[in-house]
């Protein structure tokens, strides 16, 4: 993809509800919390919905294309990326 | 040769990921999608969730694809034709406006339609189905005239219907013609506990009923139950259940059940004839069953397997399906394949939790092993379930730690 690079992530957990499809997509960046909604993996051993620095994500091998194809797969769109400006990726 | 003609019927979430897919694979072929609805993808799924049924997210976030993304990726979609009729031998597809397509490979990614209600009085104005986008223009501006709404149906559409009403202010009841809430998917315990959430939310609740008669004139004003009583409404949201639009299919040879019948590569009986999504009937290798899936996880990953082996991949469909629907303080999630067990079948049931607790997860085990779960308020099961349905682990001698509410599931994990 872009040539602008993801560095920030985020779930809005007002919008998820758990599908599923981002766990799918990026097993190793996401999983659901007790509330059913998508948090990302921390490489401090926390999860969080975000927004979170591409650099905190545990899985340090995950590429943009992985992190956007998963965001992209998400049904309400409920999954935003920023790049380093703080400008909005996606949803565009 | 030329270039391997792609035919994908079904312009949803598995029709339009096997395209994409494809051409991943396929830079040169020709893959034309024929979608019933008049529209490029968009979400099924946002028409009825609260966000979008009220406007909080702009109404084009509805579109999955911009138009441009299909010309972009040289996919050619024909929107608003159906196809008619399937000669396999001459390997064509002939859709409603007389068109034949004549394909190399075929995928049938139909989707599943709404069952229509039928009784007198089930065509007028105000009672409404779920499914298209078609239906959210009808059904989410007529949420704003009503006073009275009844829903009819208790599984996910009805859930969600409920809360939606809710939501838009409306005095709401809830007619099911089980004894309790997705019955028998669910059991009591379950069924219960989302009946008080939508109690709690202010639905009205009506059990063992059916609906024999809408009244009115050309807009419905009521609705007349099998005891006779009558519920005055201004609006109707049916959902009782759907099937797949195959009709079509009928005089093909292909073999056809509720769904496309399929193995696990998700070829249907014909050659070079693939299914996906929520109208596949495919084997499962993980169930070791026959099954059906409506989930938009499902169809998605459906879409990518067989786009992928329509491409020339081998690759078996193998994913543990998970299902969640949640509002009105309630998370109801189904994992794997939660079909109720037949007497017969030698499955088991273990529980866990209680009305009580306010959570409950059943457990389905088949031999020795874990194949499905239905889960109330218990959404930290679902990651070491999937776990355990995946890897097939052995729970035989674990079933009172299973029963167990104060053991993680986590433990029953391989260390």
């Amino acid at each position: 993809m872009a040539e602008r690079k993801i560095a920030k992530l985020e779930v809005k957990r007002d919008l998820c509800i758990g599908a599923t499809p981002c766990v799918v997509a990026a097993s190793t960046a996401l999983e659901l919390d007790g509330e059913n909604k998508a948090v990302y993996k921390l490489k401090d051993g926390s999860k969080s919905s975000g927004p979170v620095d591409k650099s905190q994500l545990e899985d340090a091998t995950l590429t943009d294309d992985v992190l956007l194809v998963s965001a992209q797969s998400c049904p309400v769109k409920a999954i935003f990326l920023y790049d380093e400006q703080g400008q909005q990726i996606y949803p565009e | 040769m030329g270039e391997t003609r792609y035919l994908i019927i079904g312009g949803g979430i598995s029709g339009t990921t096997a395209a994409d897919t494809i051409r991943q694979q396929d830079a040169g072929g020709e893959i034309t999608i024929v979608s019933g609805e008049p529209y490029r993808l968009y979400s099924r799924i946002m028409i009825s969730k609260p966000h979008y049924f009220l406007g909080k997210v702009p109404p084009e976030q509805i579109w999955l694809k911009k138009e441009a993304w299909y010309t972009d990726k040289n996919i050619k979609l024909i929107a608003g034709k159906t196809a008619v009729k399937l000669e396999p031998n001459a390997k064509t597809v002939t859709l409603n406006d007389d068109t034949v397509l004549p394909y190399d490979k075929l995928l049938l990614a139909v989707g599943i339609c709404a069952r229509r209600w039928s009784a007198p009085g089930a065509d007028k104005k105000g009672i409404h189905y779920v499914r298209t986008l078609e239906d959210f223009q009808g059904y989410q501006p007529a949420s704003k005239t009503a006073k009275q709404g009844v829903v009819i149906g208790g599984g996910a559409i009805g859930f969600e219907m409920c809360e939606l009403m809710r939501l838009a202010g409306l005095d709401t009841t809830l007619v099911i013609r089980e004894p309790h809430y997705w019955d028998p998917v669910l059991d009591q315990t379950s069924g219960r506990l989302i009946e008080a959430a939508l109690e709690r939310g202010g639905v009205k609740i009506i059990r063992g009923q059916y609906v024999t008669e809408a009244y009115g004139g050309d807009s419905v004003e009521g609705l007349v139950l099998q005891d006779g009583r009558r519920l005055p409404c201004q609006m109707v949201s049916v959902g009782i259940g759907g099937f797949c639009p195959l009709d079509w299919l009928k005089d093909s040879g292909l073999k056809v059940n509720r769904g496309v019948v399929a193995n696990e590569y998700l070829e249907a009986s014909l050659p070079d004839i693939w299914t996906a999504g929520d109208a596949a009937e495919y084997f499962d290798p993980i169930y070791e069953e026959q099954l059906q899936f409506g989930s938009w996880s499902n169809a998605q990953n459906q879409g990518k397997v067989a786009g992928s082996n329509m491409a020339g991949q081998k690759q078996p469909y193998r994913l543990v399906t998970f299902y969640a629907v949640s509002g009105l303080g309630v998370s109801i999630a189904f994992i794997g394949n939660v079909n109720p067990p037949a007497p017969d079948s030698g499955k088991q049931v273990v529980s866990r939790g209680s009305f009580e607790l306010n959570n409950h997860g059943r457990y389905i085990i088949k031999g020795s092993r874990i194949v499905g779960a239905t889960l109330i308020n218990r959404t930290v099961d679902v990651g070491p379930l999937t776990k355990l349905i995946e890897q097939r682990v052995d729970v035989s001698g674990k079933l009172q730690e299973l029963a167990d509410p104060k053991i993680d599931l986590k433990t029953l994990l391989p260390a």
